[in-house]
Order: C-alpha cells, then structure tokens, then sequence
C-alpha cells in the first residue's frame, strides 16, 4: 500500500488554510464577505510575522540537536523591544541605531548562552531558562517598571501599515527573511553543518565540522534573531511593557514543531516554522474573535500541536 | 558439591554467520580449563551458551550428567554458574556492595539490611586487600573507580554466588600483574574447594601458567583438547590456525620490501602515548599499505584518532618531513589526512541525511556561496558510480542502505578529497563479501596512486593478504613488525597473544 505523505509545512498551511475556510461557516468566523475575508487574511499573515521571525532563531538551535532549544527567547524579545522603543525615542534617525543594539545585545546575550552550552556543558534547556531569568531580572533592574520612550513614524510606516499593493511592511520583510533563511540552511557551508550537527556530533566532527564553533554560532544566532523579533513587535504595537515578549516563547517552539521540524535535530526547515506560525496564530485570532476566553485558546492550541506532532511521528521519513 | 560440566555439539547460528559449529567442551570439578582461539573463533558466544546468555541452535548442555536447558542467564546461576563479563556489567551510579548484590540483597524484614550488605562486601574485598586503592570501600560509587577495581568487582560480584562453576571471560585484561597474580592465587584455592573454573583468555603466558586443559576453536568447532602439560605455547597457536583459509579474496600485487625502501617516507610517528597508548613509533612509506594487527581494544583504535587529531596525544607526528600536531580532525583533513571510523552507524553516518549530505559533509567548504549544489551533485555522483554504490539516488537517506553500500558513502566522502593518507579503523566489518572484494580493489589502486594507508583489520586474512607489512599491537605497544616470509597466520596469531615470536615457516 502506497503511503500518503505529504511535507509538514505544506501540511501546516493546507490546515491553516482549510480552517480559514471553515471559520467562514462560523457565525463571528472569518470569510462570511470576501473583500473582508482577504483584509482579515492579510491581517492573520502580518500577525504571524513576529512569531515567525522569533521562531527562525529557535528553528536553529532546535536543528543543531543536542536537545536544542532556546528558552531566553522571549525575554531577549522584551529586552531589545524595550531598547528599541528607549533608543528610538520618537525619531526616525535613531531607528537603525536601535535595529543595530537590538541585533548586537540578542547576540550577546545568545553568544553566552552558546558558551554556557558549548564549553560548560550545561544542558539548554537549563543554561536557556537560567539566561531568561536574568535578563528579565535586569529588565526590571533597568526599567524599574516604567519605560519611557517612543517608536518613530517610519517603523510604523514600514511594519504596521500596507507598502504596495495592500500588503503590510511586516510581510514583505518576512517573505525576504525566510528567502535568506532557506539560503542559510540549504545553500550555505553553515546550513549543511549545522545539519551535520544535529544528527550526529561525533560523525560531524570526524568529518572536520567545528562543532564547538557551530554551536556558539547557532546561539548567538538565535538570540539576534530575537532582538531582531524585539525590534519588529515594538514597530508593530508601538507600545511596549515588560511582559512584551513573554507570550511569543512556547509559540515558538510549537511553531518549529508544527512544521515539521524534528525536536531532536538534524531535520527541519524555515519553512515549516512560517507555515507553524501562520497555523497558530491563526488558531489564537480565530478564538478571539469567536470571543473563547484564553483558557480554550489554550487549549485548543495544546491539542492542534499534538495531533500535527502525532501525525508526522506516523509518517514514514520522519522517524529517526 | 563436585561439578562436571559437558558441552556436546553446540552449534550456534547468527543469519549467515556460523558462531560455533558442533563445538565440545568438558570440564570437571577441581580444573581450570583454558578456552582459547583466534578473534571471532566462537569463544564469546561458546561462553555465554554456558551461562544461559544465549540459546544454542542444536547440541545438548549435561550438568553432573544431567540434560540441562537454561532459560534464562538466571537459570544458570541459580544452577551455580556464574560469569565474569569481559565487558562490565556494573551500574556505574550505583556502590560497589550495591552491585554486587545487585538483585539478592540481604533483606531483614522486608528491607535491604545495609549492615549486612556492607560486611559481606567487605569480606569479599579483603580477597583482594592491597591490590587497589585503600579508600576502596563498599559504599563507593562504581563510577569513581579505575578500570581495575571496577574488573575486581566484577570478579567478587561472580564470585558472591558462591558458584560451582565460574567463566573467567577475558577477566584478566584490564588487570595489573599484582592483581593477576592475586586471581590465580585464589584460584587455586578454589580449585581446592572443588569448583571448576573455565579461563578465556588472551593473553599466552596466563594460560600456561593457571591452566590445567585446554579446548581450542577454530571458526566455532573444537579442534583440539588436552592436558596443558603436554603442549606447548606453540602447539596451541598452531591449533589455532588454519593457514589454507588464507588464499581468500583479500589479495594484492605487492611491490617488494627493496621497492618500498626507495621511498621516501612520507607518515612517521615518534613515542606517541594516549591513555591506551605506551609509545608507539612508526614509519610509513608513500604509497606503503601498513597494516595494523593485534587482538581488539590494544590501542589500535587510538593510534587511528590520535594521527587524525580527534584525541589529544603526546609524541611526534611528521608528514612529509614536517612535524605536526592535529588537535582538530579539521586540521588533519587540511594536511591531506581522512579516516574511516571504527563504528559506521556511530561515528560515519549522518543517519537521517541524504547520501548527497553524509558524501560532501568533509567539503562543503569548496563549493562557494551560495553553494553550488549541480556541481556537489556531479562530484557525489562521480564518487557513486566509481565506488559501484547501489542507491535509489543521491537524495536517498543514507539510512536505507545496506551495511557495504554504506561503508562505501564513509569511505566517498574521503574520496572525494583525495587523501594523501588514509586511516581505516576496521572498514570491512559487518559488509557482505562482494563489497569486500571491491573494497579491497580500491585498496590496491589508491596505493598505486601514491596514497599512504594506514589499516587495521580485525581479520587476519585481510592483513596477511593485503598489506606490505604488519605491526601487531599489544598493550598499547608494537610487539612486533611482520612482513613478507615472516607475514604468516601463525606468526600474527602468536604475536597477538603475546606469546614468543617465531620465525618464517619455510
């Protein structure tokens, strides 16, 4: 008997897209008036980008295997949306200064975690957890609860509203993103190891992969990426708190897994965790707007993740 | 009780493979019978037959006469025998009492009686008092013990059944001479008390010195058995070898020893010293096929990391006249090094990737950015076909291979670097004999190309068949250099037991 398969993110979007659809039958569902049904799908899609680009850098480490997996995320995403929204101040001229420190301290503080990791041995899930527990600790310690500052016009006018054609800023800057993702990972020496890595770390390495460097590489990596996340929610809400980045950290890595990407390492791709992030965050804003209170959202969630992780577990390929 | 122990035509089958082959054995109260024979002779499995590990096919197990059919490796030792595993068999977090009363633990009202548990350990130790360390005490952790104490614990662990019959497998390799001697001491005594004891072991002089009998294998049948006063050292290697088998397929037009001496040499070592290694030296000529004999586990495999900087090491490495140290497998491939590793699956493959990925993982490097993948396929693919690798295409996971089909991907992805010099650790193992052959093809060609190939194979033949000379490795030292007349299955046998070296058979 022939065996259906079908890719996971191919498999993530065909859902997100089938549940649109169905939500049309909905009474409060999207899709009832189709003019209003592409504005909100356009909407959904922009939504999904914050996600989604945080979910690139948990992507990574969740690929380098090891059990990888990058738990400061959403405090590194509070910390640089904090930075961005104080170092803009209001003016368009500091915005890429700010892009600047937002990439460099998510990098710094990923580079640690890479250290922590690579030489100290310490497993990530604890090294990562420790992390975002002081970096939310120095949040408090800096702001002392208050933030003060602003975001410029033109990051509003770049992520938050249509560019061309009705399509949002946020959207054009994550299809050029996961371009430059899918170059990373399969036509790039870094991608092709960091493959290696995750399957097997003695073979890689007796094949003369630097797995010590890979893995600071990887981390760092991880923590940009989330600055740079930092960076495009605070340019999308244009206020920030200091819980800000606490609800993108188990979405993250629900998205990678929803895509197919193995937990284990060694296989995966970017395009799984768009296809992941379009997936739930399709399921919070259709739960809203049905007016289901967080407990459901939560719920619901929980489940979509373990039926898609189940069924790719049945697949064949995708065993190890 | 006395005992007596009988195995009458045990044959074992593994697939194909036939582990023994209507082997016999007797053994009786009060005697150490010596079981010896070659790598892969059918000891190990001879062995865990005895001890219920492993069911025989066919052939009967008499116990003090009776017919005997054990179930279980439980069977067996409520039937008094008892094993002292060659590879250990302790639970490393646990303490030394707890593992050696590991599942009869003295109980007093329904609880382990810890008191109880801790003096009989200490009993047991006191066999072998001032051999190891002094803070050795029962409710040490396994895991903070040296290898040697770990082996006496896994002897007193044997020996806490108070068995009838007690199977030394190779119990003595990991052992200092003092703590061998206190072995054979007890042994004696034991012999005394009427238990029989059955020896395997490596090492020559050992077995002359503590057996009474012996039993020889040879491909898994019993070849010969006898008094040890009657035979010589030399009479059991002779047993052991069968030198017909040699005309195999492993064969190779070799240039001569005057041929080889013109050259320059192109790979020495000096005094190399790892954990396992006792100072190794060597010297390999360009395009020489060096092959590394011995029994396994005598450093053979860390000579082959350490050249390839994958273990750090202390001694001289020179290639081409130029000293170098490889600390990073990289470093090694920059100056033209490649090694096969000893286990595919582990340290080869990358399992769940394409054969595409596991053939370029070495040279990704070369191919630009962004990578230019038509012309990693071409090259892959050009590697494929030379190699006659069988694939449904170069995107397959390596996975689906069969064991030969994958050996070839570990050994294309150094091919297609072209090595100047090539580290095989054991690379026909565990594949069928038609990539042997091809393997053995490619062997000759490289040499012929100029690579310099360093090989160690567990199986003689290949050695003897393929190589310009032989080291044989024995306690992480050479023992002994054997090439052309002197490269016989007999010479390689006794060398690896240690036992004198003996001169060319005419």
């Amino acid at each position: 008997m022939r065996r259906l398969t079908i890719s996971p993110p191919l498999a993530a979007v065909l859902l997100a897209i089938v549940l649109f659809l169905l939500s049309g039958l909905l009474p409060n569902g999207f899709g009832n008036n189709p003019d209003i049904a592409l504005a909100q799908a356009i909407n959904i899609v922009r939504l999904s980008v914050f996600l989604g680009v945080i979910a690139a850098g948990q992507t990574l480490v969740i690929i380098s295997g090891g059990e990888g997996i990058d738990l400061s995320a959403g405090a590194v995403v509070t910390l640089t949306a904090i930075l961005t929204y104080t170092i803009v101040n209001g003016q368009d001229a500091q915005v890429l200064p700010a892009l600047l420190a937002a990439l460099v301290i998510g990098g710094a503080i990923g580079l640690v975690n890479g250290v922590g990791v690579a030489f100290l041995k310490v497993a990530p899930l604890v090294m990562t957890l420790g992390m975002a527990g002081v970096v939310s600790g120095l949040i408090l310690v800096l702001t002392q609860g208050n933030v003060s500052g602003a975001i410029a016009p033109i990051m509003t006018r770049l992520i938050a509203r249509p560019v061309v054609l009705g399509i949002p800023g946020a959207i054009l800057i994550w299809a050029a993103f996961g371009a430059l993702m899918w170059l990373l990972l399969e036509r790039t020496r870094f991608g092709k190891h960091l493959f290696a890595i995750g399957t097997n770390r003695t073979t890689a390495r007796l094949s003369g992969v630097n797995v010590t460097g890979m893995v600071l590489g990887v981390y760092a990596l991880s923590g940009m990426l989330a600055g740079l996340g930092g960076f495009l929610v605070v340019g999308n809400t244009g206020v920030v708190h200091i819980r800000i980045g606490d609800p993108f950290l188990f979405p993250s890595i629900a998205a990678v897994a929803v895509g197919g990407t193995l937990l284990s390492g060694g296989k995966g791709s970017y395009a799984g965790a768009m296809a992941g992030a379009l997936v739930l965050t399709l399921i919070t804003s259709l739960l809203t707007t049905m007016q289901q209170p967080e407990s459901i959202r939560r719920m619901v969630l929980g489940v979509t993740l373990l039926l898609m992780i189940s069924i790719y577990g049945r697949q064949r390929g995708f065993r190890q | 009780m006395a005992v007596s122990l009988s195995a009458r035509n045990i044959t074992k089958r593994y697939g194909a493979v036939v582990a023994l082959d209507e082997a016999n054995l007797e053994i009786r109260a009060g005697e150490v019978l010596a079981l010896i024979g070659a790598n892969g002779s059918g000891k190990s499995t001879f062995t865990r037959v005895m001890n219920g590990v492993v069911a025989p096919d066919s052939g009967q197990l008499l116990l003090d006469g009776r017919p005997m059919r054990f179930a279980s490796p439980r069977a067996a030792t409520n039937a008094g025998i008892s094993t002292v595993f060659q590879e250990l068999s302790l639970v490393p977090q646990m303490t030394v009492a707890e593992n050696i009363w590991l599942t009869r633990e003295p109980l007093r009202r329904g609880l382990i009686d810890r008191t109880t548990e801790q003096r009989r350990t200490a009993d047991l130790l006191a066999l072998f008092a001032g051999t190891f360390r002094s803070d050795l005490a029962p409710d040490v952790p396994v895991q903070a013990l040296l290898p040697d104490e770990k082996q006496i614990v896994e002897i007193l662990k044997a020996v806490s059944i108070n068995p009838r019959l007690l199977i030394l497998d190779e119990a003595t390799a990991s052992l200092d001479s003092r703590q061998v001697q206190r072995l054979f001491e007890l042994v004696a005594h034991w012999k005394e008390q009427g238990k029989a004891i059955v020896f395997v072991s490596h090492r020559m002089a050992e077995i002359v010195q503590i057996a009474d009998r012996y039993s020889v294998l040879r491909n898994g049948r019993t070849v010969g058995e006898g008094a040890m006063a009657d035979a010589t050292a030399s009479d059991l290697v002779a047993l052991m070898v069968e030198e017909a088998a040699v005309a195999s397929v492993a064969q190779r037009a070799r240039p001569s020893a005057e041929q080889l001496a013109t050259r320059r040499v192109s790979l020495q070592v000096d005094d190399l010293r790892t954990a396992e290694l006792n100072g190794v030296s060597l010297q390999v000529h360009e395009g020489e096929l060096l092959g590394i004999g011995g029994l396994k586990g005598q450093g053979q495999r860390d000579l082959l990391l350490a050249l390839f900087g994958s273990l750090p090491y202390s001694g001289r490495v020179t290639l081409d006249g130029q000293a170098v140290h490889c600390s990073h497998p990289r470093e090694a491939m920059a100056r033209g090094l490649a090694l096969v590793p000893g286990e595919r699956g582990r340290e080869g493959l990358l399992a769940i990737r394409s054969i595409l990925e596991n053939l370029q993982i070495p040279s990704w490097r070369d191919y630009g950015f962004p990578l230019q993948m038509e012309r990693a396929r071409r090259t892959a693919g050009a590697v494929a076909s030379r190699l006659n690798l069988i694939m449904a295409g170069l995107d397959q996971p390596v996975s689906g291979l069969s064991g030969g089909n994958a050996q070839k991907v570990v050994i294309g992805k150094w091919l297609l670097r072209n090595p100047r010099f090539l580290l095989l650790d054991d690379p026909t193992r565990g594949i069928d004999v038609g990539a042997k052959a091809e393997f053995y093809r490619l062997l000759a060609q490289l040499c012929d190309e100029g690579t310099t190939i360093v090989f160690y194979s567990s199986d003689d033949d290949e050695l003897i068949g393929l190589c310009d000379r032989v080291l044989v490795m024995h306690d992480g030292k050479i023992s002994s250099e054997l090439a052309g007349a002197t490269l016989t299955a007999t010479n390689l046998i006794a060398a690896s037991l240690g036992a004198t070296r003996q001169e060319a058979t005419p």
